[in-house]
């Protein structure tokens, strides 16, 4: 080896302390970086295949009648490639627990094999007979439902048995939700059931319609266009909507899943990264100045100042690769953790833990390549140094006065110890701002961190107890008249009955528009607590609409705008004005009084559903009634608990990962600080100080330090949360929650802890130091 | 055989502090030849080691020549500098300037993995009479053992000129005396032209040359017809 590698390495074992500290910091960069980026990268590809192997539909049109000559009619129009009809629609799963409401979504698939949205066959036969079911396998794992079972389902009010004669997994069906209100996948209480085409156009009373048709197009970018002719074109078979693939709810939910990803994998890291880019210049910087006299003898020796610079240079690129390897490598092996967590929530056959070895070479270059941009920073001071004015002593800084001094009044009534604390934070002032600035970001992300696990749980307990009341909503497979609330009244002991409307409109304000789910409920109604976003109490409008806020921002409406509302099953417009927009932390709608609505679009006293509160068990008591889907918000509610317990696992990580980058700077500038000072520490031991009251001054400095960085940690903490609630907010999250002072006290007790975990390891240091020995031999 | 391997001529070097004209060197000129054991003399602030620096192409002139054998040396590149560093001189400072975490052999290598006709290192260290201590830390020797390493250094690249800039300056006189035998040593052995710097007069009586400087010149320049041997030098 080269002498002058030789004296790297003893450079890096002098300084281990720092290696060690700058090379956490970049490997857990590199760690985020590559275990979210791969997590994201998995589940893109594997969607994608998937979507692939199985020809997810481009299209999805919804009608009341839709003729089979339309299979035909629509390929080759409209650069339309492939159309299949089916039928869908939702029905009651029998099962023996009486208690129990499951639901279930019955599609119609042709007996051997459908063109789009095909079956993922994973056991039994894909051939489907008369009295044959296929299952989806989320529902079939949930329900412990194996090949051969026979299952019980409501088709036009009767039970009727089918055999299980395959499992399979749909593209469609990939993150398994039964609309938009349910928010979480729920297997156990509702599934797909896969049942053969032609017996069911004769069983489901459609005069031989069908009621969805799938479409694959030719070109993606023209999805936009061909769906919005098709709404024009296809008008006279009650087109109630047309859903393009992009907002296909299971394929919306993993979009934004992997965007939230790609998002996470930029940010975090770069916080990481620039910390340690930072660090590490400042630390070769540090290094060269205190080897002046060194490279000046390498130079005096014919070194060139290339060589030099790589020399110092290869302690950042050691650092670079030591981390990229390490933090790609742990990175991979937790995005196996992290893919493996996906599959609890999104069914994808292909999604397997894949090793990318050239993203861990991407990421070892990538950070290699960082090192040494910001290890040059710091070294590029070499090309100055002199060899002939290196040998000389450097003449001594000259001493100042700083501001504080001049407040005589402070500056009078300080101990003399503090005194040398504030001397000494001022002399140091681009090391202390660091410091502060690393307290502030663990500050400032424990803070995200804490609000994120607590706004989970506001929004959902939220939504369920302060904004949505109800306990039951069934809804009806088409209208009725309000005088069927009396059928209910006898069926169920109710404490509160209320009939509503939830239909959906495209709803337009200037070039804004968006299709959502308009609620149309009583004027008085008991099972909503519409607030504000100033936390007001909003009543539904006798004329006039409320928005939720998600839907006001992406319409960008105010109160007194006129918006128009379109209803695509009467295909009736009208305009009306926003009366409020309200607080709603899940889910996107409108609310209408249910006889405004009915006046403008429908009919009057007419209903699609009922609001039930009640003590019994609403399923089972409306066990008989045909064509009604019951959906129990409790049966939500521990869907949420069990997703709670699994992001726990995640928001844990994030608590170590903000500590660590706190901790570790802390740490590694304070060592740099007794290496640095060592002289001057040891003059203080001479004139009598001890180790303890050094270590004091050591530990004031940081304080002081640490208080600023706390408090200006807080205002990051917010803007992170503000930023972070923006990038969330969808149209089934809306995370407009402001932080509270718990929340806050909490982050700042543990960035506390992290702060007095670093100073503890300095002071093991410290007492190691022999102070002494360092006045003995000054040698360069 | 009076072969000339440094020429200087008209040498100044001025600094400019503010206002100020610092003459740190006035129109030097001087010769040496291969061989050579020339000692410069001279009080602090005389310009000695502003002189050795630019004969060792570690500074520049404000104006003036220097020649090293036919090469230009103060026309030259600060890549050619480096070369001419690298491959035709040798420095011994006063303090030694080892790297504290090369051993004296490491310290030794470093220099001789420079340049091409090194000298073998065992060899030098043995002539610099440090045989038993090759494997110790700077920090573990005393001051003229590491200006012992420091002399090994600077000949193990085999340099045509060693320039040292007050060797004995920082050791008490024993010591002062013992590196200046090994300076003598080294240069019977290995024949290079030796230049040290010095503000004792008592040691231009082991000199070929004594070179005598005051205020930034040249005041004289004296060939001692009878040089005597470092150990017999009193003070
Ligand atoms: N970098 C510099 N800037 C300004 N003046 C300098 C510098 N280096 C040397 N000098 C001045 O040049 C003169 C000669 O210095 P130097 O060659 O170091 O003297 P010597 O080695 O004989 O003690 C002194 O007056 C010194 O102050
Ligand atoms: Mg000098």
């Amino acid at each position: 080896m080269k002498k002058l590698d030789k004296r790297l390495f003893r450079m890096i074992k002098n300084t281990k302390g720092q290696f060690i500290a700058v090379l956490a910091i970049i490997i857990t960069g590199i760690f985020v970086f590559t275990a979210v980026n791969n997590s994201a990268k998995n589940l893109n590809d594997s969607i994608n295949d998937y979507y692939i192997e199985t020809n997810f539909a481009d299209i999805f049109v919804k009608g009341s009648s839709l003729p089979e000559k339309l299979e035909k009619q629509l390929p080759g129009t409209n650069d339309i490639i492939d159309a299949e009809a089916r039928i869908v629609f939702d029905t009651k799963f029998i099962t023996d627990d009486k208690d129990e409401n499951v639901n279930v979504r019955v599609i119609s698939v042709d007996k051997y094999e459908n063109k789009i949205n095909k079956l993922f066959m994973k056991t039994g036969k894909r051939i489907l007979d008369e009295k044959d079911a296929i299952l989806i396998e989320q529902f079939a794992v949930a329900r412990n439902i194996n090949v051969g079972d026979e299952i019980k389902i409501k088709i036009n009010g009767r039970q009727t048995s089918f055999n299980v004669s395959g499992i399979a997994t749909s593209s469609e069906y990939a993150y398994m939700m039964e609309n938009e209100q349910t928010m979480l996948p729920n297997p156990e209480n509702f599934g797909v059931i896969y049942l053969e085409e032609d017996y069911l156009r004769k069983v489901y009373s459609s005069r031989g319609n069908f009621n969805e048709i799938l479409l694959s197009v030719n070109d993606d970018d023209n999805i936009e266009k061909i769906a919005d002719q098709l709404e024009d074109n296809l008008d006279e078979y009650g087109v109630s909507r047309v859903i393009k693939k992009s907002d296909q709810l299971s394929n919306n939910m993993l979009s934004q899943e992997i965007s939230g990803l790609e998002m996470m994998s930029q940010s975090i890291p770069v916080v990481f990264l620039a910390f340690a880019g930072i660090m590490l210049a400042s630390m070769l910087s540090r290094i060269v100045k205190k080897d002046r006299t060194s490279i000046g003898v390498l130079k005096a020796l014919g070194f060139t100042d290339g060589e030099i610079v790589v020399h110092y240079l290869k302690y950042a690129a050691i650092v670079g690769i030591t981390g990229g390897l390490t933090g790609s490598i742990f990175g991979t092996a937790l995005s196996g953790v992290m893919t493996s967590y996906y599959l609890v929530f999104f069914s994808i056959p292909m999604l397997t833990v894949k090793v990318y070895y050239y993203r861990i070479l991407i990421s070892v270059v990538l950070s290699l390549l960082f090192c040494i941009i910001s290890g040059f920073l710091g070294v590029r001071g070499i090309v100055r140094i002199n060899p002939a004015e290196s040998m000389k002593p450097e003449s001594p800084k000259k001493g100042k006065r700083l501001l504080v001094e001049n407040i005589k009044f402070f500056w009078n009534h300080i101990p003399f110890s503090w005194k040398m604390v504030i001397r000494n934070i001022f002399r140091e002032k681009k090391k202390f701002v660091f410091i502060g600035a690393a307290v502030a970001i663990t500050c400032g992300m424990m803070i995200m961190t804490i609000w994120m696990i607590d706004i989970i749980d506001v929004m959902f307990n939220r939504h369920y107890s302060e904004f949505s009341k109800v306990q039951y909503n069934i809804s009806f497979d088409s209208f009725k008249d309000e005088s069927v609330l009396s059928e209910f009244a006898e069926a169920v002991k109710v404490d509160d009955m209320e009939g509503r409307i939830e239909l959906p409109f495209e709803i337009e304000n200037g070039r804004y528009s968006k299709i959502v789910n308009v609620i149309g409920l009583n004027e008085d109604t008991v099972f909503y607590g519409f607030r504000d976003m100033k936390n007001n109490k909003v009543q539904v409008p006798s004329q006039g609409i409320l928005l939720s806020s998600n839907l006001a921002n992406s319409l960008n409406a105010n109160v007194g705008d006129v918006i128009l509302l379109n209803n695509f099953v009467s295909d009736d417009e009208a305009f009306v004005t926003v009366k409020g927009i309200i607080n709603q932390t899940l889910g996107i709608n409108g609310y209408m009084s249910i006889d405004y609505l009915n006046e403008q679009f429908l009919d009057k006293r007419i209903i699609n559903g009922v609001y039930i509160n009640s003590d019994e068990d609403v399923p089972n008591k409306l066990d008989d009634m045909k064509n009604i889907n019951v959906q129990s918000q409790n049966d939500m509610k521990l869907a949420f608990e069990e997703f709670t317990a699994v992001t726990a696992m995640s928001m844990g990580f994030m608590v170590v990962f903000s500590g660590l980058l706190g901790f570790v700077i802390v740490y590694s500038m304070t060592l740099m600080s007794i290496n640095e000072r060592t002289l001057e520490f040891s003059s203080l031991r001479v004139m009598g100080f001890s180790k303890k009251e050094i270590f004091n001054m050591l530990i004031r400095e940081n304080m002081i330090m640490t208080v600023i960085g706390i408090i200006s940690g807080i205002p990051v903490g917010l803007w992170l949360v503000k930023y972070l609630g923006d990038a969330f907010t969808t149209d089934i999250y809306t995370m407009k929650e402001p932080v509270n002072p718990k929340s806050i006290f909490i982050s700042i007790i543990l960035t506390i802890i992290f702060i007095i975990l670093a100073q503890l390891m300095t002071y093991a240091k410290i007492h190691k130091l022999d102070f002494m020995q360092a006045l003995k031999n000054r040698i360069s | 055989m009076n072969e000339i391997v440094l020429k200087v001529e008209n040498l100044s070097k001025n600094y400019q502090m503010g206002e100020v004209t610092v003459k740190a060197l006035e129109d030097v000129s001087l010769d040496a030849v291969k061989g050579e054991f020339i000692v410069i003399l001279g009080p602090s602030g005389s310009g000695k080691s502003t002189l050795l620096n630019i004969i060792g192409g570690m500074d520049t002139p404000t104006s003036g020549n220097v020649y090293f054998n036919d090469e230009h040396i103060t026309n030259m590149s600060d890549k050619d500098l480096t070369l001419y560093r690298r491959n035709k001189i040798g420095f011994v400072f006063q303090f030694y300037n080892l790297m504290a975490t090369l051993t004296a052999k490491e310290n030794v290598e470093l220099a001789a993995e420079l340049c091409e006709n090194a000298i073998d290192i065992d060899e030098v260290m043995e002539s610099v009479g440090l045989g038993g201590r090759k494997d110790h830390f700077p920090s573990q020797m005393s001051g003229g053992e590491q200006q012992r390493v420091a002399i090994a250094r600077a000949v193990a690249k085999n340099p045509q000129i060693l320039l040292c800039d007050e060797p004995t300056g920082a050791l008490d006189f024993e010591t002062g005396i013992q590196i200046l035998k090994v300076l003598k040593d080294v240069n019977e052995i290995y024949k290079n032209t030796v230049i040290v710097i010095t503000h004792n007069a008592s040691i231009a009586q082991m000199a070929d040359k004594v070179i005598k400087m005051r205020s930034g010149k040249i005041t004289d320049i004296s060939i001692n017809e009878s040089p005597i041997p470092a150990e017999r030098i009193e003070w």
